[in-house]
């Protein structure tokens, strides 16, 4: 397509969204070596398992649904999952894709962008809707959770608005403008929010992975089972 | 370390100064504690929650008692993680509220209190459940230990772990009329059929295994013993239990505090040496074989001697042909096996018993979760230590009693003495007919001699 933003959204793109981007780096690697400087308990016990493959396994956790009975059970839940996961990646990326390289969003990439947004913004309807009416999830939700939630519905309804009206040719709209805006918001808020847990995962996964992995729980095709007598 | 022939146990009697409730001295003290709790994989479950909610059905409180919703995992864990974030979150720090940040305040603790003690076994079936990884068996822990440092404890359960500060172990069983009881159990032994020439060698220097008990053994179960014996003699097992540090429990585990926990694990590595055993053998104990065999070498920095369990030991045996069996003895049972939390979720041990019950039985029935799916009884974690959360307990053992019903057994076997204890408090509530065993009350009737 040969749709181009206007230069002041350009530059809301270059060095505004660059400044901010940084500024998420800068607050992620202190986040991460605040962690990193934290004591890894000790493992003196004799292995049953592998705790490196054990991490790795956990590390997968997130492409294994059969691996947790939490998402066995509801597959529904993981695809809803997956989706919103990918509608994030994917609304981000439009706001970096459309003023920098317009010609990789085409017609066919820039329709597969907006159906994910589009689920995405119902997956997160209905997220609303669950914390606000379940009574287990509702009491655990604290202000930033329902924000959070709410921030990432709205932005996916934006980036939707953007997104037609750019595939109709109107790169420079009123909805662009509050798309970027408000991925600049995000790169801004996001290290402060719980939005910033995946900074965080891979710490829990590979904590849980290297525990019961090397206790045997996780990787159970151990070389040497203690329970094979040779 | 006393020398053979002392006293067992700490020198000097210790009473730990335990409060009825939280002052604001103690809230100070708490402020001060919590930083050197916070290794990574604490302060990694108390950041890393995202309030998803996943964890909610794998709870066994959560799941039997569905009306009170303050039983959820995360809603228990967030006791003490929005004192954490009222600290250490950044936004905690200038808007707490808005991230569900608190100051710990006496409300909060007492929150804290009911919650991290008398709510949640340590079971960590939430952990394998929650995509973070957060995990609930070292949060919950951490959160312990620091109210047991201010003196926040539950009574019972202090009382057990000063009780094997003051003697070496938790029921203080005096070294002599230990001894009198093994060779009690021994002549026992002795007198069934084909067993005249079976031992039970106490302090046997060089002996390969150096065998653990639960003090709920000699004090109130000692046929037990007489059936871990019976085995590990049909079998041919060199096999010593020390007159000194036999107990393998260590409850220091579930109050959190580490140099007790350290204490209690030195005397067993000295005492192990001290006979030149090739191998520290737990007994049937959850918390027990978990202490021992994964927790122990953490605390003392490493042993020189391999470490292993009953349930390991019999397997062996069964898949080496060293016990014989006569399936009959037990036709007309049907079997089902609980997994202890700290055995097979926390301990990796899972088909082991599996190869041990398919050799006595025929009739074995799975419960609908089990291996390291299997729900807490709910005697887990020093419950059963805590008397004034023992409605809360037995509420919580519904889901695992409605699943003992659901096979049809009639007999629950096991591996572990709180689980022991705990499934025949909710078989008894819950009007189950079925009786509880443990894994050597399986083979020993079954040995063919
Ligand atoms: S560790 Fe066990 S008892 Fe505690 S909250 Fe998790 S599932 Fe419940
Ligand atoms: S599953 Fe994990 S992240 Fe989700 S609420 Fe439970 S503890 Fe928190």
């Amino acid at each position: 397509m040969e749709n181009h933003v206007s230069y002041a959204l350009h530059i809301l793109e270059e060095p505004v969204q660059y400044l901010a981007l940084a500024f998420m780096a800068l607050m992620y690697i202190i986040k991460i070596s605040q962690m990193l400087k934290k004591p890894i308990p000790p493992e003196k016990a004799e292995l049953k398992g592998d705790r490196v493959a054990g991490a790795f396994d956990s590390l997968l956790n997130v492409l294994k649904p059969w691996s947790m009975e939490s998402t066995r059970n509801n597959p529904y839940f993981y695809i809803e999952f997956l989706i919103f996961h990918i509608g994030v990646a994917l609304t981000i990326g439009a706001t970096f894709f459309i003023p920098l390289f317009p010609s990789l969003m085409t017609l066919t990439v820039s329709k597969i962008f907006m159906i994910f947004m589009g689920l995405a913004f119902l997956i997160g309807l209905r997220r609303i809707y669950r914390r606000l009416t379940v009574p287990e999830i509702r009491i655990i939700s604290s202000p930033d959770d329902f924000f959070a939630i709410t921030l990432m519905t709205v932005f996916f309804a934006v980036g939707f608005g953007a997104m037609s009206l750019w595939i109709k040719g109107s790169p420079d709209t009123g909805w662009m403008w509050i798309f970027f805006l408000m991925t600049t918001f995000f790169l801004l808020y996001v290290p402060f929010s719980k939005i910033s847990h995946y900074v965080l995962y891979p710490f829990g996964r590979i904590n849980f992975g290297r525990i019961f992995g090397g206790r045997g729980v996780l990787n159970k095709n151990v070389k040497a089972p203690s329970w094979n007598p040779k | 370390m006393s020398e053979q022939g002392d006293k067992l146990g700490a020198e000097g009697a210790r009473k730990w100064p335990t409060k009825p409730e939280f002052t604001p001295e103690m809230l100070e003290e708490m402020e001060k504690l919590l930083p050197a709790k916070l290794n990574r994989v604490v302060a990694a479950s108390l950041s890393g929650c995202i309030h998803c909610g996943m964890c909610s059905d794998a709870c066994h409180y959560s799941v039997s008692i569905p009306e009170d919703k303050t039983l959820v995992p995360a809603y228990k864990a967030d006791r003490f993680r929005k004192w954490y974030k009222s600290r250490y979150d950044w936004l905690g720090q200038i808007f707490p509220s808005f991230v569900g940040a608190h100051k710990l305040d006496k409300e909060l603790a007492d929150d804290m209190y009911d919650k991290l003690w008398g709510a949640c076994t340590m079971c960590r079936r939430c952990t394998f459940n929650c995509p973070m990884g957060v995990d609930y068996g070292m949060l919950v822990r951490a959160a312990r230990g620091i109210m047991q440092q201010v003196g926040r404890v539950p009574q019972h359960l202090q009382d057990t772990v000063d009780t094997h500060h003051n003697s070496g172990n938790n029921m203080a069983v005096p070294r002599d009329e230990f001894i009198e009881t093994m060779e009690w159990i021994e002549e026992e032994l002795q007198d069934e059929e084909g067993c005249e020439n079976f031992k039970i060698p106490v302090d046997k220097k060089g002996a390969q295994y150096f065998l653990t008990l639960n003090p709920r053994e000699p004090k109130y179960y000692p046929l037990t013993i007489q059936a871990s014996a019976k085995v590990l003699n049909a079998a041919g097992v060199d096999f010593t239990i020390s007159s000194r540090y036999w107990d393998l429990t260590n409850y220091a585990l579930f109050n959190g505090y580490d140099p007790d926990a350290k204490e209690f694990s030195m005397w067993q590595v000295e005492d192990v040496k001290r006979l030149g055993c090739e191998y520290l053998l737990a007994g049937e104990c959850g918390h027990g074989y978990r202490s021992l065999r994964w927790e122990l070498p953490n605390w003392v920095g490493g042993v020189p001697f391999k470490i292993t369990s009953m349930m390991e030991l019999l397997a062996k045996l069964v898949q080496q042909h060293r016990l014989k069996l006569a399936k009959s003895v037990w036709k007309g049972h049907r079997f089902t096996y609980h997994d202890s939390c700290n055995i097979a979720r926390s301990g990796g041990i899972m088909e082991e018993p599996r190869i041990i019950i398919n050799a006595a039985t025929d009739d074995f029935v799975e419960m609908e979760h089990n291996r390291e799916n299997s729900y807490c009884c709910g005697g887990g974690g020093g419950a059963l230590a805590m008397p004034e959360f023992t409605p809360r307990r037995i509420a919580a053992g519904k889901i695992k009693a409605d699943e003992i019903k659901a096979t049809g057994a009639d007999i629950v076997l096991q591996s572990c003495h709180n689980c022991t204890d705990q499934l025949k408090e909710i078989i008894e509530h819950y009007h189950i007919k079925a009786k509880v065993m443990n894994l050597a009350e399986l083979l020993a009737p079954a040995l063919i001699i």
